[in-house]
């Protein structure tokens, strides 16, 4: 494997999506090459940074515009 | 009866409180996730009524093969892909993000490129509170088709299978377009973090 075989393979990789065969090859190009380690590093912590992005709560007021808006395009139910 | 499928089963025979119980309960996610994709109050209150308006509408057509949360991404993120934003130019969405393109390069002397190892500047960056905005911004330059896979996908925390559901698209193509959205944003991060070269 090389490093562009490998660089299409990352995220798979470091998503842990693929077979212990491709893993251990993966890991074999990587025992000598520096810059493909540090890509899969930083390419998980990409990843990672993305899941602790802060969501933004729905505002009081569009909650209420949302309620004013099904009440008003639903019909009248029990 | 306050279990999610009770108050799907009762919201399809007309109950209004356990329909108005089901919305106030996803509300939050949706409205953070229109707000991720538009990055502005009105489209994400657009989006945000629009997807309740089709979840109720729809809902007799839900059949539990998904989670309900999933369902409501796919009618949610079918609102953001048919949005144009208001006063944004968005990237176009048929762009193609290229690998080759992505990859880092050799040097002229054909060297491997230098990749430095930014990850505890990053978490460092990130406690500093300088981080969050400059991701938020690389996000947001994806083009919509890849931006709306990395949102599902790495920010809301979906499967690839449940993300797939939720675009219409097959895993392997949510693994490419996952796989370049990614690429694209972590060279952003090296640029502003490792002083890596584009």
């Amino acid at each position: 494997m090389n490093c562009r075989e490998l660089f299409e393979r990352l995220s798979e990789y470091v998503d842990g999506e693929l077979s212990q065969e491709l893993c251990e090859e993966i890991r074999k190009h990587m025992d000598g090459c520096n810059p493909c380690v540090n890509f899969a590093k930083t390419l998980k912590t990409t990843a990672d940074l993305c899941r602790r992005l802060p969501s933004q709560p729905i505002p009081p007021q569009v909650a209420a515009d949302l309620r004013a808006f099904l009440s008003e395009h639903l019909p009248k139910s029990r | 009866m306050t279990d999610e499928r009770s108050l799907i089963a009762a919201s399809k025979d007309g109950d209004s409180a356990a329909l108005d119980t089901l919305v106030r309960t996803h509300q939050d996610r949706v409205y953070g996730f229109a707000m991720r994709m538009c990055r502005n109050v009105e489209d994400a209150k657009d989006i945000l009524q629009e997807t309740f308006l089709g979840m109720v509408r729809s809902l007799r057509e839900f059949r539990e093969e998904s989670k309900f949360s999933t369902w409501l991404y796919r009618i949610a993120a079918n609102a953001c892909l048919k949005k144009r934003r208001r006063g944004v130019h968005d990237p176009a969405p048929e762009q193609e993000l290229s690998l080759d393109e992505l990859m880092p390069r050799p040097d002229a002397e054909g060297r491997k490129p230098e990749i430095a190892d930014w990850s505890d500047d990053a978490e460092r960056a990130l406690l500093r509170g300088e981080l969050s905005g400059r991701m938020e911004a690389a996000i947001d330059r994806l083009p919509k088709e890849y931006k709306i896979v990395l949102v599902l996908r790495d920010v809301e925390g979906l499967s690839a299978e449940e993300t797939a559901q939720a675009v219409g698209l097959s895993v392997a193509a949510v693994k490419s377009r996952l796989h370049r959205a990614r690429v694209f944003v972590r060279r952003e991060l090296s640029e502003y973090l490792g002083g890596e070269k584009p």
